[in-house]
């Protein structure tokens, strides 16, 4: 398909879909960057013992939102 | 004043609702939906102020998103069963596989999150009402004990009976409402403690430290 006079782009479905998961892994790593401040806010409101934990576990899930999206984004 | 804080603190080990909990052994893990004497502290909290009780939901309302988070679990290994799905080539399947994982573990931490911190506390002197709503937003409603007016309890259907939780309502003098969220939300009163576990003990409890109160000012007066 012609998008432009000497440009083709080949429009197929798994180019579409590629494209809406990479957007969307994207969006999940900002949900996560907000997940942790609020990990850490809830902590600050109610301190428990646990929370420290809490707070590690959300860092991970971070870290690897953070590591998945660039492997999907760039593969 | 020294004095006076001994007799209060005196007159809080006497609270036998306290004691009968801390005896049955089962309200001491902080991962519990009730938890009496916690090591815990909360943002606004006064420098001899004790908390008495720390509750949340009951684990058993999470039951439907760990349901639907176990089957959503099992999806993707039906990938090939949805029509548009089989057309993409491998690489996007893997893509689609790892963003499906990652978006349900999102899910299932997020909620969570929002069941271990949307906490009910009771101290020896207010009630603390913290609610989180979604990712950005909480609304924390304060009372004093001597503020209350009423405390009654609810219990409906048959996973409340059956799993002994309720809502506790406890009615304030003050009709001043934090915020819009609370219209949203339906409770009958912005101390409600929605869906906590055993809540005649709950409010035996609050019911015992609003006497207590009582007593202490009577004294204050007389004195």
């Amino acid at each position: 398909m012609e998008i432009l006079p000497g440009i083709y782009i080949d429009i197929s479905l798994s180019l579409v879909v590629g494209l809406m998961i990479k957007t969307l892994m994207v969006l999940i790593l900002v949900f996560s960057v907000i997940m942790v401040r609020q990990a850490s806010m809830m902590d600050r409101v109610v301190n428990l013992p646990i929370g420290n934990t809490l707070k590690k576990v959300v860092w991970a899930f971070f870290v690897l939102a953070a590591v998945l999206t660039f492997v999907v984004v760039v593969a | 004043m020294p004095e006076l804080f001994d007799a209060h603190k005196r007159m809080h080990e006497e609270l036998a609702g306290v004691k009968r909990l801390i005896d049955s052994g089962r309200f001491r893990s902080l991962w519990g939906s009730l938890v009496v004497e916690p090591k815990a502290q909360f943002e606004s909290q006064n420098e001899n102020e004790k908390v008495v009780i720390l509750g949340r939901r009951h684990f058993i309302t999470n039951i439907s998103w760990i349901a639907l988070v176990c089957f959503a679990f099992f999806v993707p290994f039906f990938w090939n069963e949805f029509p548009l799905v089989a057309d993409v080539t491998d690489n996007v399947h893997f893509s689609l596989t790892v963003l499906w994982y990652l978006a349900l573990a999102f899910f299932a931490v997020q909620k969570f999150l929002l069941w271990f911190y949307n906490v009910y506390i009771v101290t020896d002197e207010r009630i603390v009402d913290v609610d989180f709503f979604g990712l950005l937003y909480k609304n924390v409603n304060v009372t004093e004990i001597r503020k209350i007016e009423d405390v009654n309890y609810s219990q409906r259907g048959v996973w409340a009976s059956f799993f002994n939780y309720g809502n506790v309502v406890i009615e304030t003098a003050s009709e001043q409402r934090s915020d819009e969220v609370f219209g949203k939300t339906g409770e009958a009163s912005p101390f409600t403690f929605e869906a906590i576990s055993s809540p005649d003990e709950v409010v035996k409890v609050i019911s015992e430290l609003m006497e207590q109160e009582e007593k202490e000012e009577y004294e204050g007066r007389t004195k």
